[in-house]
């Protein structure tokens, strides 16, 4: 009767093993969007965590309203693509705020590695999406242009609103000189952009 | 609501060391004060605190967002136990609005050391800044502040359930509320799996049902195939989808119940029923490939096998002689009427009779060819045909029965063999092979007529011959009616005026019919035996 429980014990960590790393093979795959977003997304919010706890109570006075973009995919019936096109935006940006050369004097540098590399990750995996989905769309192109005409427009500007939020963020620690107080208070908001974003691109991505 | 201004950093820094009152301690008088004294308080002063500095720089409280019945319960608890306050107040902030520390309505000056927030903390997305003041009267005694991501700091308890044993399977009764908050059911489907644990011995079963619907009333789930006279232990608890770390409900065992004594008498009897199925299965299967064939199955055992017999067996009979049936041969000639389909034969049908079959079933008839009939166009066309036309095939006359007309005569005799039926054929005979006009064959182009040397043919011997009706011989050769050249010289028989025709049998028949006996010794004189009761003649 003890056979069995031993045995499962025996293979339970080679099978923990090769199922971590189908997973990650499998949602490199472009069709699996949600489940890498899914993976990708949870990892790096739980670095994010482990950098600002707790959060400093002496900071609070200097918190600020960045004024997140939420009407971003809100209005219209957005396609994969506009998807991958507004996480890549979030993405790439959140890296260019982590890679900045102050950043390294607030934060511990592992924890400031490993949230730079699952970023980098994630822009990677993005570009080569949407690259893809370009081919895959050369043929419809002419026709895309008369319907989607209206999407791409959207897509620049949501983008611009993206770009214009996570510059408010930029010139806060600019103008804060990079304190303590500003590095945390700006990776409170990060932390808080990823999540809104994911749970909407989520769900829309569900509903497909 | 009030708003109470920022907390200064010296809050978070409240000492849970009791604090000794100013008016207990002793007042130096001016004249005690020295160097000395100073320096001993400040030194006192700093151990004191530098003792509670590791309580000072730690949390004082423990503060913690839990999802309860679909409530969002925030709760809280002093980690210095000595310390009893008499109640306590809650503010909070949101990092992404500028607003100061709000005042929970609900959970001022309470007593108890939690509060329901399921209303106010609605946004999964937001970082909340709670602050909890213990006061013990009017002295603020701790505060406590933290930071709040409800998507990685809340825990979720697990719901409330019952297990009911039947036989053979357990009915786990989830309880929900039945106004459960909106906000919580989709908070449950977004980020919850619900599940159900079952332990066995060393054994653990999970079960992940899905809940489709309003999630509110009882859910029930059923866990089937489980082992009598067993103990079965279950948990119920949620388990969030980033794989955080889950809050099991305490185990509800129960030992399924066993085979009663007339649960034993009812196994017996469907093992009874059992066997009994097994055995018609069986037993039809044998049935059903001995019909199809694929199973031979003998009753009797072959005689070389069957040792009863034994005396038999070793002194086997001798195997009873072959009995032989004595053949009679009775020979028939038979004629057969070549059927022209040009004209009329059907009357000739009528006169024709049956044909005679010998004892030993032989029947004899002749084949008629194109040529022959050309051969039969140079006899003389005044005179009535005679000719003997052989059939082919399906008529066939025996001559012994038939009517003198069928057989040609001589010239001479003709005119006695003559009947009505022959009245419309033509008795020439001519050279197969000439080629001479068949001008008469036109005229009886319906006729086909060839010539058999009787002399070149075998003919069966008659040995016992009693039966008058046998007749000897008509020729039972085939003549190929395609190329009539190939046939035999033995075949042909010149004819001259006057000859005989080529048929003796013909004529032997005749000579038969009028004097039977003769005939037969003449045949028997010209005839040689080749064995077998054939002749050859």
């Amino acid at each position: 009767m003890n056979a069995k429980p031993d045995v499962i014990r025996k293979c339970f960590w080679p099978i923990c093993l090769v199922g971590l790393f189908l997973t990650s093979v499998l949602s490199q795959s472009c069709d699996l969007l949600y489940v890498h977003l899914n993976r990708v997304t949870w990892q790096n919010l739980k670095l994010l965590s482990h950098m600002s706890n707790p959060f400093p109570v002496e900071c609070l006075k200097e918190k600020k309203a960045f004024e997140l973009p939420q009407e971003i995919l809100s209005h219209t019936q957005p396609v994969k693509r506009h998807i991958e096109e507004a996480f890549y935006e979030i993405s790439s940006q959140v890296f260019n705020i982590f890679s900045q050369h102050a950043c390294k004097s607030a934060w511990d540098e592992k924890h400031l590695k490993q949230i730079q590399i699952g970023l980098h990750q994630q822009v990677e995996y993005l570009e080569r999406c949407l690259e893809e989905e370009e081919k895959e769309s050369e043929d419809m192109k002419q026709m895309e242009e008369k319907i989607s005409g209206s999407g791409d427009r959207e897509t620049l500007l949501n983008n611009l609103k993206l770009r214009r939020y996570f510059n408010r963020l930029g010139n806060f620690l600019k103008d804060k000189k990079y304190s303590q107080c500003a590095w945390e208070i700006v990776l409170v908001e990060i932390r808080r952009c990823v999540f809104y974003y994911f749970q909407k691109f989520t769900t829309l991505l569900r509903k497909k | 609501m009030p708003v109470n201004p920022l907390p200064c950093c010296c809050d978070s820094q409240t000492t849970n060391a009791p604090i000794p009152k100013v008016e207990n301690l002793p007042i130096p008088s001016p004249a005690h004060f020295s160097f000395p004294s100073i320096a001993f308080v400040y030194i006192s002063l700093v151990f004191v605190t530098s003792h509670a500095l590791p309580d000072f720089l730690e949390k004082p409280c423990t503060l913690k967002i839990t999802l309860r019945n679909f409530q969002s319960i925030f709760s809280w608890e002093l980690k210095n136990h000595s310390i009893v306050p008499t109640h306590y107040t809650l503010w909070y902030t949101i990092m992404s609005k500028p607003e100061g520390m709000k005042m929970v309505e609900g959970c001022t000056n309470i007593t108890r050391p939690f509060c329901d927030l399921t209303d106010l903390w609605n946004n999964m997305h937001e970082t909340y800044i709670p602050r909890v003041v213990a006061f013990k009267g009017n002295t603020e005694l701790v505060s406590c502040v933290d930071s709040i991501f409800l998507p990685l700091n809340m825990s979720f308890d697990p719901p409330d359930f019952e297990i009911v044993d039947s036989m053979g399977h357990i009915n786990v009764i989830v309880k929900f509320p039945y106004n459960a908050p909106k906000i919580s059911v989709d908070r449950l489907r977004r980020h919850l799996s619900l599940v159900i644990e079952q332990r066995s011995e060393e054994i653990v079963k999970k079960h992940k049902p899905k809940i489709t619907g309003n999630v509110t009333g009882d859910f029930v789930y059923v866990l089937d195939k489980l082992i009598p006279n067993t103990n079965y232990c279950v948990s119920v608890y949620f388990e969030p989808k980033n794989l955080r770390a889950v809050i099991r409900s305490p185990l509800k065992c129960t030992l399924l119940p066993g085979l009663e004594p007339e649960s034993s008498e009812s196994a017996i009897i469907g093992g009874i029923v059992t066997v009994f199925l097994i055995a018609t299965v069986f037993i039809s299967s044998i049935v059903t490939l001995k019909r199809i064939g694929y199973i031979y199955l003998r009753y009797n055992l072959p005689d070389a096998l069957n040792f009863y017999n034994r005396p038999a067996w070793i002194f086997p009979e001798p195997p009873p002689l072959e009995a032989v049936d004595t053949v009679d041969v009775i020979y028939i000639n038979r004629k057969k009427k070549v059927r022209d389909y040009n004209s009329d034969d059907e009357t000739d049908s009528e006169d024709e009779t049956a044909p005679r079959v010998s004892a030993g079933g032989y029947t004899r008839h002749g084949l008629i060819t194109k040529l022959l009939t050309q051969a039969s166009t140079s006899l003389s066309t005044s005179k009535e045909s005679q000719l003997i036309d052989l059939d082919v095939g399906e008529d066939y006359l025996s001559e012994a029965e038939a009517e003198p007309p069928l057989v040609p005569e001589p010239s001479s005799g003709q005119s006695e063999c003559a009947s009505g039926p022959y009245d419309r054929r033509e008795s020439e005979l001519q050279d197969p092979f000439s080629e001479e006009d068949n001008s008469s064959t036109e005229g009886s182009g319906d006729r086909i007529i060839f010539n058999v040397n009787l002399n070149s043919v075998f003919v069966r011997a008659l040995d016992n011959d009693d039966d008058g009706d046998v007749s000897p011989m008509l020729p039972e050769e085939t003549v190929d009616l395609e190329n009539p050249d190939e046939m035999e010289s033995s075949f042909l028989i010149p004819r001259e005026e006057g000859m005989p025709p080529p048929f003796p049998s013909t004529s032997e028949e005749h000579l038969e019919s009028e004097d039977a006996p003769s005939e037969k010794s003449d045949s028997s004189e010209s005839d040689v035996d080749i064995g077998d009761g054939y002749v050859m003649r």
